[in-house]
């Protein structure tokens, strides 16, 4: 007797584990959590030991400052708003309201303030602070950020049209890096990882329900900015709630609203999602770095509270490494996409009887655009070297305005100077070299907007130019 | 297996409507040869079937050099291939020249209607290979050390449609580049100026003009069925007949008929001539300049020419250098 129930119970266990196997492979989609709390000794209610809504709090902070960065009326109400804007990037006392992602229409969510997601947070304490090269004026990451925020202060709708910036999209994309990016790969799943910090047999802190390891894991992942559903997900339904457009993909637990802390899509999972539904569609970034993701927690989870081995750790560095690659391709894309933007915005900047300011202005957003994800390549923790050093002299420190001058330098009151001119069409050459360089350094596959992929086209349609017939 | 699959891709040629020697243009080759025996001069169906599959021509000598050469340069090119510089990197290097030039900018015809577009670089892609091909063709005749490469394809005692593929390796490279020139100044030219609207009119994957030379007996260039046009059309199309005759041992035939496809490059550059009606021709070289059938030979002449070519041209280097400062 004892031992058929032994043999159901046995078989009962193996059919538990290969569900499990089968949810680690992908097979089955396997959710961020709950992940069951495994901290020796914890004798409080807990029973899920996933937290990451300090991470949600700085994208809702991020999505927040790129709306004030656009609200700015040419200088009337510079004080008041560089007030606020810091209040978002530095401030962490005082509740705040959620200016973005706000609902709209069917798409409701359920909070409406940050202290509803977490307390006390900011985005300044976690910006990558190392040289920033890529901007005028020598000087360190957090700086420029700050200089960005007191020229959009006083731009009117964020665009400082003569000089070439649309500051919602220089600090929005700068910052998916230099926070995001910068605080995954090059705090959390970097030094973080190491056997003598933050060990995965003591909690988080004195009283905590989650592990050392446990919780450095959920934070680097709260920074990718996924919905914890993400591999139920496709691309598209993953975009669609980014946009606020796909209530019934974002609702995961069919409440009518939608968590900002376990639903929403967020900056950087929406651009490696935005970059598999579009271009070549051969790459699949949002499921690579989720399934990473998942796969590293459960492994932490698998060591049920006792200190990883070092077999275990290498296991989770080897996640964070395949996270690592395929976030910096996602941001490589986005360079990409944008240098191809930009290169047709000046076509149409050119073309006789063309609306040119509505094409400058398309040209300096994506140009925006270009600049801050170019920047935010340059804070993880991989040093790009000469990559960095060529994509900034191709990029420049601003875009070539409509004078054909561009920002050479920045004086010591933070105005800008531009003292050098280029023609449209040695800076569309310049912007081809950085597609160019993209794909060389980085082997990106999406390539959308690929100002070079017609000729590889039309090439192929030529057929082989090589060979052996003569007459 | 895998031996298999090499030896099917030694072969691929004959399947690939890109090449002239695809079964279909072959076939249609075939065709017409027949109803221009049995049409134009008046022959019965035995005689043009015994004409068409002449095994003198087929099996001669030259004709299966012709053979071992063209299974001996598929091999080679697979080596060769993956070096060659390519339509792409040319193209690219001259779309980015062009955006340095201030005169013209990039995307300046790209509201032109996309038809138009499609039309023109079809058309442009054609002439400006068929140029290209002219003029490395031309080349190939005239200078001493092009010649040395050339006339193992010159060789041919008779032709067969395979006598295309009798080249030496070192033409193989040149054609490619040249190829890869043509196509990549057509590409970058046009992707510049017209964008994303440029496009081919293709039928079954190749340029429809080029379909047209190809189903139009292309391959009767290199038989010995001597089909001949109109004289006023032999001054805009070269004719099998004109090609045979590019071919002729004749030396009033020398330098003569270089076109692939368009014979007015041979007109307006004065290398025309009209085919020669019932006139017998013989093809090949004389023996001391090469062999038609020794495959050393053909394979390692060109390389001994060149170095007496360049040995000759120090000789007299020395000997002006000699004369200049006296020794």
């Amino acid at each position: 007797m004892l031992k058929t129930k032994l043999k159901y119970t046995t078989f009962a266990i193996a059919v538990t584990m290969m569900g499990s196997i089968a949810a680690a492979d992908g097979h089955s989609a396997m959710n961020y959590g709950p992940f069951p709390v495994t901290v020796k000794g914890y004798t409080g209610d807990a029973t899920n030991s996933v937290s990451y809504s300090g991470q949600i709090a700085r994208h809702v902070l991020h999505d927040s400052l790129k709306v004030l960065a656009g609200r700015g009326d040419g200088g009337a109400n510079s004080s008041a708003l560089k007030a606020e804007m810091l209040s978002y990037f530095s401030g962490s006392e005082k509740n705040k309201a959620i200016l973005a992602p706000g609902s709209k229409d069917e798409f409701i969510i359920k909070q409406g303030t940050l202290n509803e997601i977490s307390s006390g947070k900011n985005i300044e304490g976690k910006f990558y602070n190392g040289p920033m090269l890529a901007w005028p004026g020598s000087m360190k990451g957090r700086e420029v950020a700050l200089h960005m925020i007191d020229r959009a202060s006083t731009a009117n709708k964020g665009v400082d049209a003569e000089n070439g910036y649309n500051w919602p999209q220089l600090i929005s994309k700068f910052t998916m890096g230099a926070m995001a990016y910068s605080q995954a790969v090059d705090n959390y799943l970097d030094e973080k990882l190491d056997a003598g910090t933050k060990p995965n047999n003591k909690p988080y802190k004195d009283g905590k329900h989650y592990t050392g390891k446990e919780h450095v894991w959920d934070e680097g992942f709260g920074y990718f900015g996924a919905a914890a559903h993400t591999l139920s997900l496709t691309a598209d339904q993953a975009y669609g709630i980014a946009k606020r457009k796909d209530m019934a993909s974002a609702d995961a637990n069919g409440d009518g609203l939608v968590d900002l802390k376990s639903e929403m899509v967020f900056g950087p999972a929406y651009y490696a999602a935005a970059f598999d539904r579009s271009g070549s569609k051969s790459t699949n970034y949002l499921n690579n770095i989720m399934k990473a993701y998942v796969d590293g927690r459960m492994v932490i989870t698998s060591a049920d509270g006792a200190i990883l081995t070092d077999g275990q750790r290498q296991e989770i560095k080897n996640y964070a490494s395949v996270i690592e690659s395929n976030w910096e391709q996602v941001l490589a894309e986005a360079v990409f996409k944008y240098a191809g933007s930009a290169y047709k915005d000046i076509s149409k900047v050119q073309e006789d009887g063309a609306d040119q300011a509505k094409a400058y202005n398309a040209y300096v957003k994506h140009w925006g655009e270009l600049k801050g994800f170019s920047m935010a390549l340059q804070s993880g923790r991989n040093n790009l070297g000469e990559t960095a050093g060529t994509m900034n002299d191709l990029i420049l420190f601003g875009p070539v305005t409509l004078d054909n001058s561009y920002v050479t330098s920045v004086t010591s009151n933070g105005d800008f100077k531009r003292e050098k001119r280029m023609t449209w069409s040695d800076y569309q050459l310049n912007l081809l070299k950085v597609q160019k360089l993209m794909v060389d350094k980085f082997g990106i596959k999406a390539l959308v907007n690929n100002k070079l992929g017609d000729i590889a086209a039309l090439a192929g349609k030529l057929g082989d130019a090589s060979s052996a017939e003569t007459d | 297996m895998d031996n298999f699959y090499q030896i099917i891709s030694l072969l691929a040629d004959f399947t690939d409507p890109r090449k002239r020697i695809f079964v279909g243009y072959l076939f249609l080759s075939l065709f017409i040869a027949f109803l221009w025996l049995i049409l134009f001069k008046k022959t019965t169906i035995s005689i043009a079937l015994s004409k068409v599959f002449d095994p003198k021509v087929f099996f001669s000598k030259s004709a299966r050099a012709d053979y071992k050469i063209f299974i001996i340069n598929r091999i080679f090119s697979l080596f060769i291939s993956p070096l060659l510089v390519t339509q792409i990197a040319i193209a690219t290097a001259i779309y980015f020249l062009l955006h340095r030039q201030d005169f013209i900018q990039s995307g300046y015809f790209n509201d032109t209607k996309i038809g138009t577009v499609v039309f023109l670089f079809t058309v442009f892609m054609f002439i400006i290979d068929d140029l290209t091909k002219y003029l490395m063709h031309r080349w190939m005749h005239q200078f001493h050390f092009l010649w040395a490469i050339h006339k193992v394809h010159h060789s041919a005692e008779t032709l067969t449609p395979l006598t295309v593929y009798r080249v030496h390796p070192l033409e193989g490279i040149l054609y490619s580049f040249r190829g890869a020139i043509s196509q990549g100044i057509a590409i970058s030219l046009f992707v510049f100026l017209f964008g994303n609207l440029v496009d081919l009119y293709t039928i079954v994957g190749v340029n429809v003009l080029v379909f047209i030379f190809h189903i139009t007996g292309s391959n009767l260039r290199h038989s010995h069925i001597t089909i001949s046009y109109w004289p006023w059309l032999e001054r805009f199309l070269i004719s099998p007949a004109q090609h045979q005759l590019h071919h002729s041992i004749a030396e009033e035939h020398y330098d003569k008929n270089y076109g692939a496809a368009l014979a007015v490059w041979d007109w307006m550059f004065g290398s025309l001539h009209l085919s020669e009606e019932n006139k017998k021709l013989k093809f090949g070289l004389m023996q001391h300049e090469a062999s038609s059938t020794n495959l050393v030979d053909i394979y390692t002449r060109p390389f001994k020419d060149i170095a007496k070519i360049i040995t000759k041209q120090f000789g007299r280097a020395r000997k002006l250098t000699n004369w200049v400062f006296g020794n």
